[in-house]
């Protein structure tokens, strides 16, 4: 298993379908209606490292989340998680112990914990569901274990969620992840909620537990800067696509989509004071009607005939013909 | 522009001016001071970026401005003058006035502002009309002309489109025009970009430096996004725990902030072009109103406290064109300077275009 990436996300795609009512729809004489929003998403990260999906909203990023963690079952491709997958037939055991070693950590850790329950019952409630522990005192035990691991005191087990700060809170969530000993950390937007010195302390953290248990994360972020601080290898997403990937230095240092060029020239960053504006037109289209050949042709300063009639494919970890070309080279 | 703006305005005077402002909420279990002795200037055409976390007190600071602290909150102390003239304490029918017409507002949420039930041609020829006297052919062309400017495509057809019409960015962008309608002196813009994407955040953005420049509104920016004020503001206010920890210009603070709660800040920040491995931590958290500690406010995180700082709130001082309230500096401002309101008015003179 160690060869074999933490995860694999092979031609990955999901449909929704967002037609009207049955009724409505046949009276009417409307077709169906889909919304593509994920297509042909590929990519693998290795164990102990941390991949970064980056986009702005309705690029399908937390889409591709819940497709990695079972939330959502792909319509194409497959995710297989060391070498398991959710959709595989037969072997239920091996689906439960993959349960066991994916966890998701949310952007509200307000909404993602339950008010009634004290931390205790909230931190021990994987460890008793995957009968990691046996007696009351193993859990006691591992559950202090684990306060101290994310930085909380042994005495915040009696308290409820609502007595945390959003900070703590997601210290506990993390808790609770590292609980069922999970390798794959799902993080959706973990610190977007947070302020600037709350999330510097959480993405510190982040980075101290995977140093101490090799764990794999797969961090979700709109904002570029944490993205580049936390992740090894990154893939940018523009309405449903990956259109660039690449390690995470070299993405950030010589971009070549034209997309992610547009998204580092519009980030405002402390380094980047004193540049002129960036210009930068329109809107991400909507994924219902998304328009045809490259979805950013409308908003490209590089575009050409054959962006607006053809999707390019992902070659050579870029999705753009001006970059296949050689004519975005500067 | 409105008489009082061109006057102060021709005297050089700040448009904002707060002196030493104190915003209490009364509650049955204590008095919380939600704003304790802020002061500052914002000229003519000047954007102030005003960061700190949740809880610094940067929205109060706004909503005092404009009269608009919820109750039972209330200015307890300190004055607010807008172009020379004071505003605390008006009428809540003069208030009216002010409100709209010499200050501007954009709030985070477009859709929280904007009206669902009124187009928003419609809103923005009714706020124009209550506010200046035109009439409503004059209103309309006004408003028309300031939907192109401020980048609505087809202003014409759009102009009877309902807010739920409108992308998030396209909101914005319409909440812009309604607070610039009455062609106010002073915008209060809180956390206009929060809710939206990256690149539309650039055009908003922009969009507001732009539009204040070209009419010499000054731009009062609330957000807690350091790189937001890096990229927009001329001078930056951190607040902390309702007090002001350090006010300067944005290229010196960003650069070598003094306050030790600014450098920590900057250092907590990950930025897109270094490379480290850890960001700077600040331990514990920002205190609640309730349990403000004595001596400055942040002296239990610092790591640089020492003997005074739990017994003794510094004052803001200033140092090298900019001011501070730390005790690390306490000494040189002291003595050059006796009174710290004084020295706020200086500084603001010479950083207002």
């Amino acid at each position: 298993m160690s060869a074999k990436p933490a995860v694999e996300v092979r031609g990955v795609g999901r449909e929704f379908d967002v037609s009207r009512p049955w009724l409505t729809r046949v009276l009417a004489g409307e077709p169906r209606r889909t919304l593509r929003a994920v297509e042909d998403v590929t990519f693998a990260i290795e164990r102990a490292r941390t991949f970064g999906l980056v986009g702005e909203s309705g690029s399908g990023k937390t889409t591709v989340a819940r497709m990695v963690v079972g939330l959502l079952r792909p319509t194409a491709g497959s995710v297989r998680i060391g070498g398991v997958s959710f959709a595989d037939p037969g072997d239920a055991a091996a689906r439960q112990s993959l349960r066991r070693r994916i966890h998701m950590v949310f952007q509200d850790p307000y909404a993602s914990l339950n008010p009634r329950w004290r931390i205790e019952r909230i931190i021990a409630e994987p460890i008793r569901a995957f009968g990691l522990a046996h007696s009351g005192e193993a859990v006691a035990e591992r559950v202090d274990e684990l306060l101290a691991l994310v930085g909380l005191h042994a005495g915040d087990r009696y308290r409820f969620p609502h007595e945390f700060s959003g900070g703590q809170r997601q210290r506990i969530a993390i808790a609770r992840a590292l609980a069922s000993s999970a390798e794959l950390i799902v993080c959706d937007e973990p610190t977007s909620a947070l302020d600037v010195s709350v999330q510097a302390q959480i993405l510190n953290l982040m980075r101290d537990l995977q140093d101490r248990f090799d764990l794999t994360y797969l961090l979700i972020s709109h904002d570029l800067a944490v993205i580049r601080h936390m992740a090894d290898r990154i893939a940018v997403m523009y309405l449903g696509r990956v259109v660039e990937i690449g390690d995470g230095r070299q993405l950030f240092r010589a971009p070549r989509h034209p997309y992610t060029r547009m998204l580092l020239e519009a980030v405002p960053d402390v380094s980047t004071r004193g540049r002129p504006d960036a210009e930068i037109a329109g809107e991400i289209p909507s994924p219902i009607d998304p328009p045809p050949g490259c979805a950013f042709h409308p908003r490209c300063p590089l575009a050409f005939d054959r962006c607006r009639r053809e999707s390019p494919p992902l070659v050579d970890g870029v999705a753009c013909h001006a970059a296949h070309d050689g004519s975005a080279a500067d | 522009m409105t008489p009082a703006a061109t006057s102060s305005s021709r005297a050089g005077a700040p448009v904002l001016s707060i002196r030493d402002l104190r915003v209490e909420f009364a509650l049955r279990r204590g008095v919380l001071t939600a704003i304790d002795g802020v002061s500052f200037d914002i000229g003519r055409g000047e954007v102030l970026g005003v960061v700190g976390e949740s809880g610094a007190g940067k929205s109060v600071t706004g909503a005092a401005i404009i009269g608009l602290v919820d109750p039972p909150g209330r200015i307890v102390g300190g004055e607010i003058r807008l172009g020379g003239e004071r505003i605390d304490g008006l009428s809540e029918e003069a208030m009216r006035a002010v409100r709209g017409c010499r200050i501007g507002m954009i709030f985070q949420d477009p859709l929280t502002s904007l009206n669902p039930l009124f187009s928003v041609g419609d809103q923005l020829v009714e706020t124009m009309r209550s506010h200046l006297d035109l009439s409503a052919a004059e209103a309309r062309r006004k408003a028309l002309a300031l939907l192109l400017e401020v980048g609505i495509p087809a202003a014409e057809e759009r102009f009877g489109a309902y807010p739920h019409e409108f992308s998030g960015g396209m909101r914005q962008r319409v909440v812009i025009a309604l607070a610039l309608c009455a062609e106010p002196e002073l915008v209060i813009a809180d956390e206009p970009t929060t809710a939206l994407d990256v690149s539309v955040q650039a055009q908003i953005l922009s969009l507001i430096k732009r539009l204040c420049r070209d009419r010499g509104t000054a731009v009062m920016l609330v957000t807690h996004d350091m790189g937001v004020v890096a990229n927009t503001a001329d001078r930056v206010a951190v607040m902390y725990a309702g007090r002001l920890a350090e006010v300067g210009p944005v290229s010196d603070l960003i650069d070598e902030p003094f306050h030790p709660y600014a450098v920590g800040l900057m250092g907590a920040i990950p930025s897109l072009d270094q490379d480290t491995s850890r960001l700077v931590q600040i331990p514990g958290a920002m205190p609640r109103l309730s349990a403000i500690p004595d001596g400055c406010a942040f002296h239990p995180r610092c790591r640089r406290a020492f003997d005074p700082c739990a017994a003794l709130r510094p004052p803001l001082v200033a140092k090298e064109g900019r001011q501070v309230a730390c005790h690390l500096y306490g000494e040189e401002g002291g003595e050059e300077e006796g009174e710290e309101g004084g020295d706020a008015e200086g500084d603001a003179r010479g950083a207002a275009p």
